[in-house]
């Protein structure tokens, strides 16, 4: 019981996390700086909170694991929708995992692989947000909590200024830019539309993928946890 | 007198080949044997890493591809004159380190970075032997070393043999196992291979008459500031520091502080007991022998000032590859020049520590350890000083020649 909270938590706090890290990484890029705020302490603290996460993540996955509650595999943990549990839901975060490590890694050997190798892979931080966020949404227990919610949408709030900042840059090249605003504002308006009648919306972990074997009478998160 | 590296110096030129072997004999060959000499001798890197000269010597010896020998003679430690005193004065004894280095480990190749006038001095000095190339003799090729307080990195070095800018890479691998062009690299400092082209010819024990037990033999340490004869003296190492003051014509004004090692070294106050030239009494104030530079600050200096100065300028000297030195020296030279001019903004103190902190190990080689190493030890030794001058600026002691040399920033003068 402890262990699927716990799940829950890590899961939610490593988001807000990873969405300070991408802020963080902006800032770094855009070399927004102050003399009480250097780019090395921006860096620095891109750096932490970045590693943090992974310690989150480690928690988050173990404890999913272990928890006896669904039926999830180390292998539905980093290969993406081979889970029973929810698989694309539960996919998404694999693949956010998986993207997460390339990140972490080809950061940590930077000074090995190359700044430009590095920078190839960097860029699949605008790619692995979207999916964290999108799993938490799909598999989250806990989203129909208004205060989660509202995390969760201040949480998306803040990478898309971020991005928005990082797009203003002049050195991103005019199509690039117009083919990234595209995709975002179709990403934003699916979302926008998919989640009052998906996550939102009564009877989503049945919709989701969830097993029968789970499901009680009530779809709310306490009676869920109480059907055996 | 301990001279072994300066014994027979006249100091009227360079000692000619007949004088070099009227003075320490002739030079055996003892092959690859050396490297269990060395070993047992104990001799240790003099360049400021004190790395074991045996472990490098069969690390090189192993390898598969022939090896070549790098004799660093790059002295980018503004404080320290002991390699150009060597080169200068005492040519065929690093010339004869070299050639037993290279004999050895089995080289073919010399490859020697100086600076130009020191250069010119062993470029004579091979002219005197002319039998190099031979079979049992390598091939020893002179450049110009490059300028920069990093250039004499090793890895920097061979990027400046191969004509590359002058910058130190990523270890491993080390140098011993991919160095100039690839292949197996022993780099070693001027005055280590003086050391060898000694032990070639007097063996492990002699070496040992010298010094102390964990480090044996002599070391040459260039001494300045506050005292009567500054330059490049020769004591045992594991000599007191009071007793290297004594050889340098002693203090001309009360120390309130000794760098130690050089400018990646540590302040040391002039009151610890037992301070002596020696890593295990060194460790417990923070400090090692480093490249032997002592220099004394004495009273009349401002601790704070030089600090300010030193900082700024090591900032500078970043090779500009690695974010949290290039980044973050300047930041904190910043913060340290707030404290000497009275500008602190609230919260400095801490933010100075927490910066110094954040920017260890953090780069490709040592420059940012060095940095954090020389700025903690600063601001633990002169606390009063700096809280002094945090409240009341600039003191009349700031107006002080400078003591600590600060050579133009090599990047300004590439540009210049």
């Amino acid at each position: 019981m402890a262990l699927w909270y716990l799940t829950r938590a890590t899961g939610a706090t490593a988001l807000v996390l990873l969405t300070l890290s991408v802020a963080l990484g902006v800032v770094n890029v855009e070399r927004f700086a102050s003399p009480r705020f250097p780019r090395f302490v921006v860096d620095g603290w891109h750096r932490t909170v970045s590693l943090l996460v992974c310690v989150l993540l480690a928690v988050h996955v173990v404890t999913t694991v272990v928890d006896g509650y669904a039926p999830i595999r180390i292998a539905d943990v980093v290969i993406p929708f081979v889970s029973t549990y929810r698989p694309l839901w539960l996919g998404l975060g694999a693949l956010a995992l998986d993207l997460l490590v390339a990140l972490i890694v080809t950061s940590l050997l930077r000074e090995r692989i190359g700044v430009r190798a590095w920078r190839a892979v960097h860029w699949a931080a605008y790619a692995c947000w979207p999916l964290a966020f999108l799993h938490g949404l799909g598999t989250g227990s806990d989203i129909r909590a208004g205060w989660v919610t509202w995390v969760a949408l201040g949480c998306a709030a803040v990478v898309l200024g971020a991005v928005a900042v990082r797009l203003a840059d002049r050195a991103i090249a005019r199509q690039r830019r117009i083919g990234a605003v595209a995709a975002l504002v179709a990403v934003v308006l699916g979302v926008a539309v998919w989640l009052p009648s998906g996550p939102l919306a009564k009877g989503w972990a049945e919709k989701a993928g969830t097993p029968a074997s789970l499901l009680g009478g009530k779809h709310t998160t306490t009676a869920r946890r109480t059907t055996p | 007198m301990t001279d072994r590296l300066l014994a027979g110096l006249h100091g009227r030129g360079p000692i000619t080949l007949d004088r070099h072997r009227a003075i320490h004999g002739p030079l055996p060959d003892a092959g690859p044997d050396l490297i269990a000499t060395v070993e047992a001798a104990g001799l240790r890197g003099r360049g400021g890493g004190g790395f074991p000269a045996a472990v490098k010597l069969a690390a090189v010896a192993e390898a598969r591809r022939r090896p070549v020998v790098v004799v660093n003679g790059t002295e980018g430690e503004p404080m320290s004159a002991k390699d150009r005193a060597l080169m200068r004065h005492t040519p065929h004894l690093v010339l004869d380190g070299a050639i037993s280095a290279a004999r050895a480990v089995g080289a073919r190749d010399v490859l020697v970075a100086a600076p130009p006038d020191s250069a010119a001095v062993l470029a004579g000095a091979l002219s005197e032997r002319g039998e190099l190339g031979s079979r049992h003799t390598p091939r020893i090729t002179l450049t110009a070393s490059a300028v920069g307080y990093v250039a004499g990195e090793e890895t920097a070095v061979l990027a400046h043999l191969e004509g590359r800018p002058p910058l130190p890479r990523v270890t491993p691998p080390r140098p011993a196992q991919s160095g100039f062009r690839g292949r197996p690299t022993l780099v070693q400092n001027v005055e280590t291979l003086a050391h060898l082209g000694l032990i070639a010819r007097h063996g492990a024990a002699w070496f040992r008459e010298a010094g102390t037990a964990a480090r044996p033999g002599t070391m040459l340490v260039t001494v300045s500031g506050a005292v009567r004869a500054p330059g490049v003296h020769e004591v045992p190492v594991g000599t007191s520091l009071p007793e290297v003051l004594d050889r340098a014509g002693g203090a001309t004004e009360p120390p309130t502080a000794f760098l130690v090692g050089g400018y990646f070294g540590a302040w040391v106050r002039p009151d610890a007991v037992g301070l002596a030239l020696d890593d295990a009494v060194l460790r417990a104030h923070g400090a090692a022998v480093g490249a032997g530079v002592v220099v004394a600050l004495g009273a009349s200096s401002c601790p704070v000032a030089e600090t300010a100065r030193l900082a700024t300028y090591l900032a500078a000297e970043s090779a500009g590859q690695c974010g949290p030195c290039f980044n973050g020296l300047p930041a904190i030279a910043a913060v340290v020049e707030r404290f000497a001019t009275a500008r602190t903004v609230r919260g400095d103190g801490e933010r100075l520590t927490r910066w110094i902190d954040m920017v260890k190990r953090r780069g490709a080689c040592a420059h940012p350890d060095g940095f954090a190493r020389m700025l903690e030890t600063a601001t633990r030794v002169f606390r009063d000083d700096f809280e002094e001058h945090a409240r009341t600026g600039r003191c009349a002691r700031c107006h002080a020649d400078p003591v600590l040399l600060l050579p133009r920033p090599a990047r300004a003068a590439a540009t210049a």
